[in-house]
């Protein structure tokens, strides 16, 4: 039974210091406000005598048998029933029902209730005592406002059709109402109980029907702040939006700054797991034009991206260097409000506070614009041959190319700012920060460049063919050259080390400073971690057994991914060695790498002596101690996840802890020159001269761009990718 | 002798006897009992609710009873409890009207009833979602209080979020 007593006491919201739940006398009595009333006294007032009954009960019963009109048409429709009906009603409600004399301790006066109600009802509102303490249901809430309109459409439908009525019929029907509209609430309960009882299937339904449309009330409005929000934060945007629209009240909650803090923390940085949503991280653009001068930090790989976060506050003024990079990466997901907090005790300056729904507007666009694939292009125009590397920032391009030259770039001009010369062969790798630009040339030689004056500072010479790869970190630099090895040179100390395993060209090295380790892609078609404390292999990822690669991998990139990737289920059902629980690598893998480099530290040792002491730096190399571990440990801080391409056309995501390809991306027809990711996606170049761009969650590709040339190098940014292209042309997707 | 009961008592002073489990799925019950009676319950504890009736309390008491000994996720890992889809056997109980959801909600809140509490609101939010303004405003009957400039020009603050 739904029909329940209107004049509840409830919580409302102008009780402003309580409990929604403050307790109420059980006995209070609601006192209507609504059109109701105004029909009962226009019409009525006249009319009611005082009843003479002495038992409340008995009168409304005989009301109802008596004068009602709708009594009398349900009689003549109902002839046969209705006597026996009429006798139950009598005998039920002349014995007072047992749950009401058990609980309300006011009905044990025998005087009439109803008669002293009408009277205080009619006569005077006043009469009621201002200290009673009132609470108003949703209802009766004379705060809310919404109820009325919509009561006073069907009063005025209840009013013409009274006025069609005979006059003594009106009177009769009004008396009714009057008696329901005055009693106290477990009176009206038990009146509607009476005549529900005679309501008959078609007039039910009548009531059931009325009263799914009645009982509407507006939660968000009504219920205590901190649980609207709480619903709130249970929509997704476009919902929320919609919210915003409905009401002023509405408006102020659905905008409400905790609300879309919430949002953001939902879906900034993040693959949201409810909505398969994830925005962008972005940075912030008052940071952005303090930085005028200084050339910020690079955003081209992963684990660094979260060190500058959100505009939200607005309030952080300086960039953090990337001396100190990416030692968050345990720590991946923006936690915005510890950072809110000190970013807020930081400057001396009160900044505005920007809206987080603004926040999240903005990232929110941009992400539509990367799905539904609107870009603009930006073109570089300039090397007279191929590209073979690039990065950028916010503000600058570097691009290296076979023409023996670096290009820096402006990128919002798109005007060639410099070109380093110094190389005297091609350029195959650059790497940049905030101060120095590392290259790494088919001369052999790396070389380090002051950009903002042009000038070469350093050249490194030591290997023995090409080097087609270089990172650093700190005062680390690590290069990966046609001759097979791995060269870690470390700047303060003047000492180079040599890391011997592969056995062909190593194209790519990347350095995960939060670990402190190396990883290698070779044409031998593995990938190795190393450790950059003691140069040890750690770990070699690739053969039949781990479904590697089958060519040559071109570019590795190492990361940690908290939530679940998305694996491929074959693979990883072929799995024949359940991984340790520590981590455990193949253990013949394992082993064989810590032979090897054990046996080749040996031999490198005195080779580095001689290279260091015949060229200009004059270092000096340090005896390395030799580690023989029986097992290694995970170390919590490695990357979880490795990407790496293949000129087997394929893109492969690897499990680092276990060693295994957990899922392998098909799509391109010729090999993968070079890729580019972030928390989002992964951006491919390929000699079939497609970039394809990828759900780095899902593995699944969401665009393909076609271009006139070969794709051998890719970069990519949270608003933008970038691809050198094998006939010098750079392009510049912007979103 | 069997477990004392918990005996709670509604607005309408209803008495309902339950044990002690199933009211303690209302952390506010819980810390009540556990408050005034350090060593453990040795006779019958009577609680009266005044704020709540036995119709709501009946149905809050039944969702007590159903998930007394259900373990609901970390109550402080938000994600968790927001991702949780709403159970099939909670979503048959809060086919209810808006009244008997809102007081239960209030109910739940009152008596801490954590997961009832968020079970309710997610239920709201359903009725929320996906629908346009003013199909909002039918459901909840509410009174469009904007006038038409403000309105078109809320529609255009708010457009960004459409059409995917």
């Amino acid at each position: 039974m739904n029909l329940q007593d209107s004049c509840l006491p409830k919580s409302n919201d102008h009780d402003l210091n309580g409990s929604p739940f403050a307790p109420s006398t059980s006995s209070s009595i609601s006192k209507s406000h609504s059109a109701f009333d105004s029909i009962l006294s226009s019409n009525s007032i006249s009319t009611l005598t005082p009843s003479s009954s002495s038992n409340s009960t008995t009168t409304t019963t005989s009301y109802i048998l008596g004068t009602n009109p709708i009594t009398r048409q349900h009689q003549t429709e109902h002839n046969i029933t209705i006597t026996d009906k009429k006798s139950s009603i009598v005998t039920r409600l002349s014995t007072p029902p047992p749950i009401i004399s058990s609980s309300n301790t006011n009905e044990s006066s025998q005087d009439s209730v109803v008669t002293p109600f009408l009277v205080k009802h009619i006569s005077d509102q006043s009469l009621i005592p201002h200290n009673n303490y009132h609470k108003y249901c949703y209802r009766h809430n004379p705060d809310i406002t919404c109820n009325k309109s919509t009561d006073e459409d069907k009063m005025i439908k209840i009013q013409s059709a009274l006025e069609k009525l005979p006059s003594r019929d009106q009177e009769a029907i009004s008396h009714v109402w009057s008696i329901f509209s005055a009693a106290p609430s477990q009176h009206r309960q038990l009146i509607l109980q009476g005549m529900l009882s005679q309501c008959c299937f078609p007039q039910l339904s009548f009531i059931s029907q009325e009263v799914s449309t009645l009982i509407r009330i507006d939660f968000i409005t009504t219920l205590p702040v901190e649980l609207s929000l709480r619903i709130l934060c249970y929509l997704d945007c476009r919902s929320l939006c919609n919210a915003a629209q409905v009401s002023k009240k509405w408006k102020s909650l659905a905008d409400d700054d905790r609300v879309w803090h919430h949002m953001c923390e939902q879906h900034i940085d993040r693959k949201c797991p409810n909505c398969g949503w994830g925005l962008p991280l972005m940075h912030m653009k008052r940071a952005r034009e303090n930085a005028e001068e200084e050339i910020a930090p690079i955003k081209r790989r992963h684990e660094e991206i979260s060190d500058d976060l959100v505009e939200g506050n607005g309030s952080s003024s300086s960039q953090p260097e990337s001396s100190q990079p990416a030692e968050d990466s345990s720590n991946k997901r923006p936690k915005i409000e510890e950072l809110s907090n000190t970013t807020t005790v930081s400057p001396p300056k009160v900044l505005k506070k920007r809206p987080w729904k603004s926040v999240y507007s903005e990232r929110y666009k941009l992400e539509k614009n990367w799905r539904n694939g609107t870009y603009t292009i930006k073109r570089f125009l300039g090397h007279t041959d191929g590209v073979t590397c690039l990065q950028f920032n916010r503000k600058y391009l570097m691009t290296g190319s076979y023409d023996t030259t670096i290009k820096i770039w402006k990128i919002d001009t798109g005007e060639c700012l410099k070109t380093l010369e110094g190389h005297t062969k091609g350029v195959r790798s650059l790497v940049f920060d905030n101060q120095k630009l590392i290259t790494g040339g088919l001369d052999s030689t790396i070389k380090v460049w002051n950009y903002h004056t042009g000038q070469c500072i350093a050249t490194y010479r030591g290997h023995e063919d090409s080097v087609v790869s270089v990172d650093f970190s700190g005062k680390s630099i690590v290069s990966g050259s046609a001759d097979h090895t791995v060269k870690v040179w470390h700047v303060d100390s003047r000492t180079c080390y040599t890391l011997r395993g592969h056995t062909d060209w190593v194209n790519c090295v990347k350095i995960h400073p939060a670990s402190n380790t190396i990883f290698s892609a070779s044409d031998d078609t593995t990938i190795r971690m190393w450790d950059l404390q003691n140069n040890q292999c750690l770990r070699i990822f690739g053969g039949a057994g781990n479904n590697g690669h089958i060519g040559q991998v071109q570019t590795v990139i190492a990361f940690t991914y908290k939530e679940d990737l998305i694996e491929d289920e074959s693979e990883s059902e072929n799995e024949t060695h359940k991984p340790h629980h520590n981590g455990g690598i193949h253990p013949t893998i394992i082993g064989q790498a810590r032979n090897e480099a054990q046996q080749q530290q040996e031999r490198d040792r005195q080779q580095d002596l001689q290279q260091f002491n015949n060229i200009e730096e004059n270092v000096e190399v340090e005896q390395q101690p030799q580690e023989t571990s029986n097992d290694l440990l995970w170390d919590p801080t490695y990357p979880t996840h490795l990407l790496t391409s293949s000129l087997d056309n394929t893109i492969k995501l690897w499990d680092v802890k276990t060693g295994k390809c957990i899922r392998t991306q098909f799509g391109h027809i010729e090999g993968v020159w070079s890729i580019a990711a972030d928390t989002f996606r992964i951006i491919s170049g390929a000699h079939d001269r497609l970039i394809k761009v990828w759900d780095l969650q899902n593995g699944k590709c969401l665009h393909t761009f076609g271009n006139p040339s070969s794709v051998s190098c890719v970069g990519l940014s949270d608003s933008k990718f970038a691809a050198g292209l094998d006939n010098g042309v750079v392009k510049m997707y912007c979103f | 002798m069997s477990e004392p009961k918990v005996i709670m008592v509604s607005s309408d002073e209803e008495r309902f006897k339950v044990d002690q489990v199933v009211a303690e799925k209302s952390v506010t019950i819980k810390n009540m009992i556990r408050d005034l009676n350090p060593d453990g319950l040795t006779e019958d504890f009577e609680v009266p609710v005044s704020t709540i009736r036995a119709n709501v309390l009946s149905k809050v008491l039944e969702w007590c009873e159903h998930h007394k000994t259900t373990v609901f996720p970390d109550e402080d890992d938000e994600d968790a409890k927001k991702t949780a889809p709403i159970e099939e056997w909670d979503r048959t109980f809060f086919r209810v009207d808006q009244e008997m959801l809102y007081e239960i909600i209030l109910a739940a809140n009152f008596l801490n009833i954590t997961p009832l509490r968020d079970s309710g609101c997610k239920i709201v939010a359903e009725m929320i979602r996906g629908k346009s303004p003013e199909e909002l405003r039918k459901v909840f009957n509410i009174t469009n209080d904007f006038t038409a400039e403000e309105e078109a020009a809320i529609r255009r603050e708010n457009e960004w979020a459409e059409d995917r």
